[in-house]
């Protein structure tokens, strides 16, 4: 399980040749700490990390935003055709993301937001997500009506009670989704490839497959990519161990959806 | 006798359990009318759904029909949609020499990936799931693969099975083994991806030791003191109560294997699904014909029919697997 990632360390230490020796040999015998200053700057990582930063930022902050709004209305608040917008929101979770994908683009063309960032994060902020909205839904379910109640007699409205009262509640629900839309959009590759034409505004995902890709038969320098790789990785593994209990319970979510 | 707690319990249910039940005689009856409270409620209602409401019209409704459309259509972007009914279908079927291929390419990861994935993460859930010393650790590990970046790991297996100097044949030469072309050759082309896949099986674990989790450990005491072994265990009470989440990943797995593209977009040698056809994956092939390399002309109504054809077949997967699934999973109200 572990091994490849160990022998990605040794690459991304050893110099040029030596990672084409042949045998190869498993730890190099020279250590190049260098990689690790030339490759970010041969890939352009710090100007690929700060797009993705922007873009998967704003994409966290807008899917967890509108998934909890919609999952507080569906949940506790008695409006006719909740129940419809409920089975709507979670029959389209079961629709792959696939069907959409060229009247989308065309879309997003007639509307002159190709090659731009508002692709991938506009649909954010308008509930890109319904597996989102129904895990929202479940978590504001498991909160005692009393609560609002008591908050409706001391006069607050729906936006008070959501801000000040649902939305502290709320904390482990939201910091989950904030997690999983975190590793949907740092991963996603499919989409900033298809919208985003210039390469300065790729994400990292795109700006790092592109350098392995063979470009009339050269061979990419993997000491410098292995190193940057490693730093690519590095966001992602921060998140895991600070919040590693929300997670798992993420993850876990998923398995649990069709229990109810 | 019988008759007085049922009662006590039906005075008792209104204040307790009121959202499901009080929300039914307004909406039969006229709601906002009768109280202010409820048409302020339902107003605040779709205003907080208005986000999420316009992005499922825009994003979801709007483009499921239209790629319906695109489907029957001639359509390269440019130019006007021009209609032409089923042509790219029968296209498709007959003379596309890169379709059947693709199919072929699909459902052979689909065949390798989605069991063994099942049978590996099940496995290494129920070893993670006793009481030892270096589990915990252990169910990091496996984890691992899952929390990094997609893309990093897909770039750092591409290295990895290099033939020349890649880690795979390494590993090989020590155990001596055959080295393999791994991904330069037709044959291992598909195998080589699944391993790849099957590197990020910690998200099937997971799901699966959450399921472990919630079977009731006196069934297995009582199960013990009836003299069962552990393979009975196994087989009689674990696997029957965990079957609707098997059930759950069967339909799972086998969704992203049929959508798999980014592994072998970036894994394969030219980026188009070779060598030769062999890794062209349906979702490949709908990327290839609806957003081809710079100068050639993007087939929007050919690609859209693809998405179809590969939507058909994940409805059809998901149906069957819920039609039939009544026959092998456990279920409460059985007993």
């Amino acid at each position: 399980m572990i091994l490849p990632i160990l022998w990605m360390l040794t690459v991304a230490l050893k110099g040029p040749s030596a990672v084409f020796e042949v045998p190869p040999r498993l730890l190099p015998h020279e250590f190049h700490f260098r990689n690790f200053v030339d490759g970010p700057k041969v890939i352009h990582f710090p100007r690929l990390l700060l797009n993705s930063v922007v873009i998967t930022g704003l994409s966290v902050i807008g899917g967890v935003m509108t998934s909890m709004m919609a999952g507080y209305a569906l949940a506790r608040l008695r409006f006719p055709g909740r129940k419809v917008w409920f089975y709507v929101f979670v029959g389209s979770m079961l629709l792959p993301p696939v069907v959409g994908i060229i009247p989308l683009f065309q879309l997003f063309k007639d509307i002159g937001w190709y090659d731009t960032w508002l692709p991938l994060i506009v649909p954010a902020f308008l509930g890109g997500n319904p597996l989102f909205i129904f895990l929202a839904r479940q978590y504001f379910l498991s909160i005692p009506h009393s609560i609002d109640e008591a908050a409706k007699v001391d006069g607050a409205g729906h936006v008070r009670i959501f801000v000040s009262v649902m939305l502290p509640i709320t904390k482990p629900a939201w910091i989950t989704m904030s997690i999983l839309a975190f590793q949907m959009s740092w991963n996603d590759y499919l989409n900033p490839l298809i919208y985003l034409y210039s390469s300065q505004k790729w994400p990292l995902s795109v700006g790092m497959a592109s350098f392995v890709s063979q470009f009339a038969g050269q061979t990419p320098d993997w000491n410098l990519y292995m190193a940057t790789n490693l730093l690519f990785m590095l966001p992602p593994l921060a998140v895991f161990f600070v919040a590693q209990r929300y997670f798992i319970q993420g993850l876990s979510a998923l398995g649990t959806v069709n229990q109810r | 006798m019988t008759a007085a707690p049922h009662q006590e319990t039906r005075t008792a249910a209104p204040p307790v359990d009121p959202p499901p039940d009080r929300g039914l005689p307004g909406r039969l009856g006229r709601p906002w009318r009768r109280r202010r409270k409820r048409s302020s409620d339902t107003l605040a209602a779709y205003v907080f759904l208005a986000p999420a409401l316009i992005g499922f019209t825009a994003f979801v409704v709007y483009p499921l029909f239209r790629s319906a459309y695109y489907a029957l259509t001639s359509y390269n972007g440019l130019s006007d949609p021009k209609f032409i009914g089923l042509d790219n279908f029968r296209r498709m079927f007959t003379t596309d020499p890169s379709f059947w291929p693709s199919v072929r390419a699909t459902l052979l990861l689909v065949v390798l990936y989605v069991p063994l994935s099942l049978a590996i993460g099940l496995a290494l859930a129920v070893f993670c799931n006793q009481r030892m010393r270096g589990v915990s650790l252990l169910r990091t590990l496996c984890y691992l693969p899952v929390v990094l970046p997609v893309v990093a790991t897909i770039t750092l297996w591409k290295f990895v099975f290099n033939p020349q100097v890649g880690l795979a044949n390494q590993v090989l030469n020590w155990l001596h083994l055959p080295t393999s072309e791994w991904l330069s050759s037709e044959d291992s082309a598909i195998p080589s991806i699944v391993i790849v896949m099957l590197w990020s099986v910690g998200s099937t674990m997971i799901i699966f030791l959450a399921a472990l989790q919630a079977v009731p450990t006196e069934l297995y005491e009582a199960a013990r003191l009836d003299g069962a072994g552990p393979r009975t265990v196994f087989f009689r009470i674990t696997l029957p109560l965990i079957s609707p989440i098997m059930m759950l990943q069967v339909v799972l797995q086998m969704v992203t294997a049929l959508q798999a593209f980014n592994q072998p977009k970036i894994l394969s040698p030219d980026g188009q699904g070779g060598p030769g056809f062999s890794t062209r994956t349906l979702m490949l092939s709908i990327y290839n014909n609806g957003f081809p390399k710079l100068g050639q002309v993007s087939q929007f109504g050919y690609a859209s029919a693809q998405v179809w054809v590969l939507f058909l077949v994940i409805v059809v997967v998901i149906a069957a697997t819920a039609r039939f699934s009544s026959i092998w999973t456990y279920s409460d109200h059985v007993s």
